[in-house]
């Protein structure tokens, strides 16, 4: 303990002969986070931020769905050369707040075009992928779930490399990756292995275009209570094959996206559409969403308008058994996340540093699933009902 | 009558640095003899989009505190309010993009970094340059 204080002790010493130096500090820290509520008006229904979750919000405000604490710091090491760590506080899947480590690499300029990156980044399938817990820079409170949550794993363990270049009047950026992904997800875990990936960026004035393909190998290993007796029953009856379309280490999965934004002055538009291609465990499904915003003042009222479709479920295998038909259906609906919504919202930019955010959804779960709504019971998935309405209020801010 | 002339003339003090559109200038150490920037180059620069000159020299970027000469300069050379300058670089540093430009306590320390840092870019007041700092380009 007296080591431990000793050592802080130097540490801060340290600290305040670096903040007095006549030169910049080569050490930088900084931080984000966003207090944030959600309610819906359904207690049968619990509103998620992602598909993955085991909890979300209910009839009553919740905070645990958005509120996200993030602590960043980087170290220039030399000219070329900046490492990078960043660690993030929030409700993860599976319940627990234990910090998790969401950037953590070392970043070489070996041109002034071409940045080569090593260690963890982000999963840049889709076009707000790398500003993912970082509300403050989006406009919405959250990026539309129906593109997001196609993809619950959000960081990589790799390598990547990042060209730009200015073409005439467009600044073009190419970036391609490798690495692999693993998660521990609501009833299960998910990996995402020999991931590759390209991403091209096409910006000019206020407008961006975006497309990114990627390809992995997919395990996706179910482990809750419905499953295994699921699993039991089929290898039971002789429907062993079955199995291994619905849980194993086998899959093969690709991501495919587009996307557009037009940012200039009073007005904000976003456009983007994603499927997710995979050949088993999940369904095969694609999302799309509009946003448009205007600017007035410190305000800035949007509307989204955001749907997901599934284009083929887990599993299309039948046994002929009605009960067990009758499961697999079931195991189906609850991994179909297809729902439309439309919603509505306002950002008021308070401070230098601080945004307060409200948006009012209405969410219509299905066909043939529940959406990113969590029910309280299994059957609930076979029969999606009408509408949900979540309100959610949110405080974010940059230090 | 008299206190509320008093009184105006009191506000017009505190406000007037805020009003007064003060020469902005971009400036590096004279030890940067060769240095040259064009206002492209600097909203570049400014904007996390490059690091570099445009011979390829690799440089180091400084703030002022937040303040109103760093929301006129920004605003002059990017076109961007505070909250959306906030957003933009936000954005590129939480996502591992860039470096933020290193921030300064004061226009002293500010002064001090200039003088003695090599490759060090800044901007300032123009009143504010300290002899040893070289004007690189003027924000009219």
């Amino acid at each position: 303990m007296k080591r431990l204080n000793t050592l802080l002790l130097s540490l801060a010493a340290l600290i305040a002969q670096v903040a007095q130096a006549d030169t910049p500090s080569p050490l930088s820290l900084s931080g984000f986070g966003t207090l944030g509520a959600a309610r819906t008006d359904n207690a049968n229904r619990a509103f998620r931020s992602n598909s993955v979750s085991d909890s979300g919000a209910g009839a009553a405000f919740d905070l645990s769905v958005d509120s996200v604490l993030g602590v960043q710091g980087s170290l220039q090491l030399c000219n070329r050369l900046d490492l990078t760590v960043q660690s993030v506080v929030r409700k993860s899947p599976t319940g627990s707040y234990d910090p998790r480590i969401t950037w953590a690499f070392a970043s070489y300029q070996a041109t002034p075009e071409l940045l080569l990156r090593i260690g963890r980044t982000r999963l840049p399938f889709f076009m707000y992928s790398d500003s993912l817990n970082l509300n403050y820079a989006n406009p919405w409170i959250r990026p539309p779930v129906e593109v997001y949550s196609l993809n619950p794993l959000s960081d990589i363990d790799g390598a990547d490399a990042l060209y730009r270049r200015q073409f005439a009047d467009t600044d073009v950026e190419l970036h391609a990756y490798t690495g692999s992904s693993a998660m521990n997800i609501r009833g299960g875990s998910a990996n995402l292995d020999k991931i590759r990936g390209l991403k091209a960026s096409f910006s000019r004035r206020g407008l961006t275009a975006q497309i990114s393909y990627a390809r992995a190998d997919m395990s996706l290993r179910w482990s809750d209570a419905y499953f295994l007796s699921l699993r039991q029953a089929l290898i039971a009856t002789g429907h062993d094959a079955i199995v291994p379309e619905l849980s194993g280490t086998d899959g093969k999965t690709s991501f495919m996206s587009a996307a557009l934004q037009y940012d200039q002055d009073r007005l904000l538009l976003i456009a983007e559409i994603a499927r997710r291609n995979v050949d088993r465990y999940i369904d095969t499904a694609l999302g799309w969403y509009v946003t448009a915003g205007y600017r007035t003042g410190a305000f800035m009222p949007y509307l989204t308008l955001a749907r997901q479709r599934e284009v083929s479920p887990v599993s299309t295998a039948a046994t002929g058994v009605a009960v067990l038909d009758d499961g697999l259906a079931a195991f189906n609906a609850g991994r179909n996340k297809a729902q439309r919504s439309i919603g509505a919202g306002l950002r008021w930019d308070a401070g230098r540093n601080v945004a307060v955010k409200a948006q009012f959804e209405r969410i219509q779960p299905g066909p043939g699933g529940l959406g990113i709504l969590l029910p309280n019971q299994l059957t609930d998935y076979l029969k999606p009902d009408g509408p949900t309405y979540v309100l959610s209020l949110a405080v974010d801010f940059v230090f | 009558m008299h206190s509320a002339r008093t009184l105006l003339l009191l506000f017009s003090g505190l406000f007037a640095p805020a009003f007064s559109h003060a020469e902005l200038v971009l400036v590096a150490s004279v030890r940067n003899p060769a240095m040259e920037l064009s206002h492209e180059r600097a909203e570049n620069l400014y904007l996390g989009s490059t690091t570099t000159l445009a011979d390829g020299t690799p440089v180091k970027l400084m703030d002022l505190p937040n303040g109103a000469s760093r929301d006129d300069f920004y605003l002059k050379l990017t076109g961007k309010n505070p909250a959306q300058i906030r957003a933009y670089w936000s954005r590129l540093v939480f996502t591992g993009r860039a470096l933020p430009p290193r921030e300064a306590n004061s226009i002293a320390e500010a002064r001090q970094w200039l003088i003695d840092t090599p490759n060090l870019v800044g901007y300032m007041e123009r009143t504010d340059v300290p002899p040893g700092a070289r004007i690189l380009l003027r924000l009219p």
